[in-house]
């Protein structure tokens, strides 16, 4: 077998800096997969593209939102090539969603404090729960800015899409998200 | 004044803080006479709020200690394997490396580095760190770009009076930071205990020209004054009244030594 180039040519300065990144894009590709070990195989093919394309790295340039966006495309190849429609993200339909007016519960809730509502109970593993019940295209638009704090930007080209599509993906799924905890507490039962 | 349809792409970047001053107050402005708005984005709010605050919450999930072996070996695997090269310790590494021959020979020194700090941590600090300085530094480093990369900290900004509070109260170490630190080019970010040495070492973060640079304290260690190259970063070490200092930094070699000889001569 001919041997690869590339992976030589990885700093070990590049390679510890891309490392520390391990477990948050682990985390990301978690929330992805929602599989243990398919986000094992994810993280692990991102980190070998990585390597193999170190000199392709803008010094200077954010490294990790540089491996988040190998992670996502690496995602999403997966997706076209296992043709898996469950996973897919369906751009159209979620945009079209997006555009959708909010559902009547949130007009409803005027004389609401919705922070105390949620702030004061919440548990991590609901909050938790109810991300990880989003559809795909909120969840990880929502990972990417709360969690990970990328910009609009980061996550634009992470996901291949327009950033005001980042940004009414981002509403729409905290959106979903606060009528989905609201639901949770007994008061609003 | 705006209408509620010319809201929806303002909704998200005023929520975030990104809106500039005059599109800020447009949206404020409808907000008030608009009760169904107003409620979409205090629910919204509410849900970026709460997300923040459970932000570590959210984050405990480690990737697994066999994940991090496999991405730290797959620059060195050999040429007829996979990932294409042959294993070749970097030598200015590979005596103190050898000397603590316990670990897996497959694992290079770079990544024990930036990996076993989460897999195996203390441990290892205490026991092949006290043969070699330059595996001291080089763990310190990589803890260095982890607590940075991770916790997105050069954005924060800790008061000095927190961190002495801090390091009073978790390190019984009464300190007085560097009164001056702008004169050295250092602005000071922040301190936390390093989680990678099961908390038992002290991490002052500072910036320097915008990038960051760590203060590492160990407690009860005493170490020969040195600076040292290690993983494209300098590392300067010395030692004061039986605590060893570290300070890490990517600047150049005489900046750091600038640095350190302004930390060493200002900090009481």
């Amino acid at each position: 077998m001919k041997p690869r180039q590339g992976l030589g040519q990885v700093s070990p300065a590049f390679e510890a800096e891309a490392l520390a990144s391990l477990d948050t894009l682990y985390r990301a590709a978690l929330r992805l997969t929602r599989v243990p070990a398919d986000a094992e195989d994810l993280v692990q093919e991102t980190f070998l593209k990585a390597f193999r394309s170190a000199d392709r790295f803008e010094p200077g340039t954010n490294l990790r939102a540089w491996l988040f966006t190998i992670l996502h495309n690496t995602a999403r190849n997966r997706v076209r090539d296992r043709a898996r429609d469950t996973v897919a993200i369906d751009s159209e339909i979620v945009d079209r969603a997006a555009d959708a007016p909010p559902p009547a519960g949130a007009r409803a809730g005027a004389a609401e404090t919705p922070e105390t509502l949620l702030l004061r109970e919440t548990l991590a593993p609901e909050l938790q729960a109810a991300i990880d019940a989003l559809p795909d295209a909120f969840r990880q638009a929502i990972w990417l800015r709360d969690v990970e704090e990328f910009s609009y930007a980061e996550i634009a080209q992470m996901l291949s899409i327009p950033i005001g599509t980042v940004m009414s993906r981002i509403s729409r799924g905290r959106h979903l998200l606060f009528e989905r905890l609201k639901d949770l507490r007994p008061a609003n039962a | 004044m705006l209408k509620c349809d010319a809201l929806d792409p303002l909704v998200t970047p005023f929520i975030d803080g990104e809106l500039p001053v005059a599109d800020r107050r447009a949206v404020e402005d409808h907000l008030f006479a608009c009760a169904p708005c107003h409620s979409r984005i205090a629910a919204e709010q509410a849900v970026r709020d709460l997300i923040r605050a459970q932000r570590a919450a959210l984050c405990t999930r480690p990737a697994p200690d066999a994940l991090h072996a496999r991405c730290a070996e797959l620059t060195r695997r050999p040429a007829s394997d996979e990932a294409g090269r042959p294993h070749v310790a970097p030598s200015h590494l590979a005596p103190s490396y050898r000397a603590g021959a316990r670990w897996p020979t497959r694992l290079a020194p770079y990544a024990l580095a930036a990996s076993l700090v989460l897999g195996v941590g203390g441990a290892f600090l205490y026991q092949a760190t006290d043969r070699s300085a330059r595996l001291l530094a080089a763990e310190l480093t990589a803890d260095h770009l982890k607590c940075f990369a991770m916790n997105s900290a050069l954005g924060t900004h800790q008061a000095p009076a927190a961190v002495e509070r801090s390091m009073a109260s978790t390190f019984d170490w009464r300190m007085h930071l560097p009164d001056d630190p702008a004169s050295a080019g250092l602005e000071l970010v922040g301190a936390r205990p390093c989680l990678y040495a099961e908390g038992k070492i002290a991490h002052i973060m500072y910036r320097h020209d915008g990038h960051p640079v760590s203060l590492f304290m160990l407690p009860k260690t005493a170490r020969a004054e040195e600076l040292i190259e290690v993983l494209g970063h300098e590392a300067s070490i010395w030692c004061v009244n039986n605590r060893t200092f570290v300070l890490v930094s990517r600047e150049p070699r005489r900046v750091v030594q600038r640095m350190a000889s302004f930390v060493q001569a200002s900090m009481r």
